[in-house]
């Protein structure tokens, strides 16, 4: 049961990683990101195949993070001049292209990449391997943490948040919105490669199968459910989905239902999204204003002088 | 390299057709309600279902088939767009609201279909018979398909040409404002849209199913060229879409024919799509509209 448990840890943890990813990307700048799934696998598969060739493990997370950022800015490089939605068609359909060329090209056989290296040797305790994942998925999620939190927070927060309220009005005032699209996207999809590598070396196989539209799907009903464009509401919709998650996996076991539990899992996420768009849409946790120092040390200033006054 | 070229021009046709028929609702729904319906692929996966309960576990043929696929799937599409995405849109939601919703009931219809429907694969039962003209292969269910498919383009022409409804349309589509104030009901012109758009996608997925298998992915495995047609026949251009079909049957064989020549597996054919997908967005993001006027 404690297995289970910090199993539990290590796959919330990465998914907590890509749905930070997918915030930056829809929560604070309006890029509908459909193909999430696309960079996860980009990242695992760079990862399963430099590793193989004896390359040390954190140039693998990091080639594996820069070529997922390629591969972002090249599919957001055709749209980023158009609306919205020519962005989220092209990004889901390179997720199908991509997993299609994986397997037509049957990297790693027919069942897939099996003897993925993992990045900490086994030891021959399933407990130490979990913690010691625990651990360095910790510090990954910490630095994507800061990096969305510090993104958020400074003036380069507000030209994102200006782009997804108004991008007319954002180029008006000099911001050239498709530079920051692509920075944008190209960082969130760095993000989600390192997750993708994370995750390749810690499950130690990997197949086209793994990575289906269904990913992506998950990762936005964390961000939405969590609260878009609040970074603390995203990590609390990964730990909340990730336990529904295992909580519907552990209850199939025990409960006999009349239709096919991973078809009824599929419908209650469906649901669930549905009506969380329907009656809640900011999601659990709302939105903040930006935070910087600049803006504190004025709220500070009005408000002494508010209290001089009185 | 030794290609059969008139198999693989009327390969295009079928494959053509099943596109046309697909696409069609589409790219029309996505120019009327403003966003892209992903929800559209599980609409021709519910005909092919539909279809095979009628066509085979009733036994009452593929005509029937066909009937109670389009009437059936088209009152879901109907019903979708009026419990979901007509209160989304009244409550302000995005764009992207829309489209995570619709990628949201997608979910719902495939994996409530893989809950009714328990144990596909399934193989319709009918076998068609097969003619060779000259060095070309045809079986009966292809001709039925292309039949079907540019009778059904030749009704909706007349109707979006010469009826009041088919009029009101072409306005709704052109100039939702205009038509508005024109006294057009523009609600009841959407629904209407919705109900013919998935009741052809069901047609597709019945003919889809008949001539292949019967899967839970049906509709899943043709969404990327269903988005190439509608955006290469530009958005909700009803002629443009048409035409989208067909250059994109036509491409995606050809590349099958070369990519087989070349010793390439044959799975590549998704990438013809998408390849025409991203050149059109780079090149002319409003697609062949340009030639054709809105209807």
């Amino acid at each position: 049961m404690p297995l289970y448990f910090l199993d539990f840890v290590v796959l919330a943890g990465i998914f907590a990683i890509l749905a930070l990813s997918l915030n930056l990307e829809f929560g604070f700048a309006g890029l509908a990101n459909f193909g999430k799934v696309a960079f996860f696998l980009t990242g695992a598969y760079t990862y399963a195949l430099l590793s193989q060739i004896g390359i040390p493990f954190y140039l693998c997370l990091i080639i594996g993070a820069l070529i997922a950022a390629v591969f972002g800015l090249l599919v957001a490089l055709p749209t980023l001049r158009l609306r919205l939605d020519y962005l989220a068609i092209v990004v889901l359909t390179f997720g199908e292209i991509l997993r299609m060329i994986v397997k037509a090209e049957n990297i790693g056989g027919f069942r897939g990449m099996v003897d993925v290296s993992p990045i900490f040797p086994w030891m021959g305790s399933p407990l130490i391997y979990r913690l010691e994942n625990i651990g360095l998925i910790g510090l990954c999620l910490l630095i994507c943490f800061v990096v969305a939190q510090l993104m958020a927070n400074s003036p380069y927060g507000r030209v994102m948040r200006a782009v997804r309220e108004d991008e007319m009005a954002a180029e008006a005032l000099g911001k050239d919105r498709a530079k920051y699209k692509a920075q944008i996207f190209m960082i969130g999809s760095a993000m989600a490669g390192l997750a993708g590598g994370l995750y390749a070396q810690y499950i130690q196989f990997i197949s086209p199968g793994m990575f289906l539209p269904m990913v992506t799907f998950t990762v936005w009903i964390m961000v939405l459910l969590g609260g878009p464009a609040n970074n603390w509401g995203v990590l609390l919709g990964a730990g909340l989905i990730e336990l529904f998650d295992r909580g519907a996996n552990m209850a199939k076991d025990y409960l006999t239902l009349p239709i096919d539990p991973s078809n009824l899992q599929y419908i209650l996420f469906g649901a669930l999204i549905i009506l969380v768009l329907l009656y809640r849409p900011q999601g659990l946790l709302k939105e903040r204003g930006v935070k910087t120092k600049a803006l504190e040390a004025a709220r500070y200033a009005r408000n002494a002088i508010k209290n001089k006054g009185t | 390299m030794d290609v059969n070229w008139a198999q693989v021009l009327f390969n295009s046709g079928v494959t053509g057709s099943i596109y046309l028929l697909g696409a069609v609702g589409l790219s029309l729904t996505y120019g009327l309600s403003g966003f892209p319906n992903f929800a559209h692929a599980e609409f021709v996966t519910l005909g092919a279902f539909i279809g095979y309960a009628v066509a085979d576990q009733l036994g009452l043929g593929l005509p029937a088939a066909l009937i109670v696929a389009f009437l059936g799937v088209g009152i879901v599409g109907f019903l979708c767009y009026r419990g979901i995405f007509q209160p989304l849109a009244k409550r302000g939601a995005t764009i992207i609201h829309l489209m995570v919703a619709s990628i949201a009931l997608g979910f719902i219809l495939r994996h409530s279909i893989g809950a009714i429907w328990t144990g596909c694969p399934y193989y319709f039962a009918a076998s068609w018979h097969s003619y060779h003209i000259g060095p070309v292969v045809v079986t009966g269910l292809q001709l039925w398909l292309i039949f079907t498919a540019i009778a059904l383009a030749v009704i909706m022409h007349i109707v979006l040409t010469r009826t009041k409804i088919g009029k009101a349309i072409r306005a709704t589509s052109s100039n939702p404002e205009l038509a508005l104030a024109s006294g057009i009901n523009i609600e009841r012109v959407i629904w209407l849209t919705w109900f013919i758009g998935a009741g052809l996608a069901a047609v597709a997925g019945v003919f889809r199913a008949a001539d292949t298998v019967v899967l839970t992915m049906t509709g899943w495995d043709i969404i990327l060229p269903m988005f190439a047609v509608a955006i290469l026949g530009g958005i909700g251009n009803y002629y443009g879409a048409i035409a989208a079909a067909f250059i994109i049957g036509l491409a995606e064989n050809i590349g099958v024919a070369i990519l087989i020549a070349l010793g390439f597996p044959s799975e590549y054919r998704m990438a013809v799509a998408f390849l025409i997908l991203i050149v059109t967005l780079i090149v002319k993001p409003q697609g062949l509209a340009m030639l054709f006027r809105r209807a």
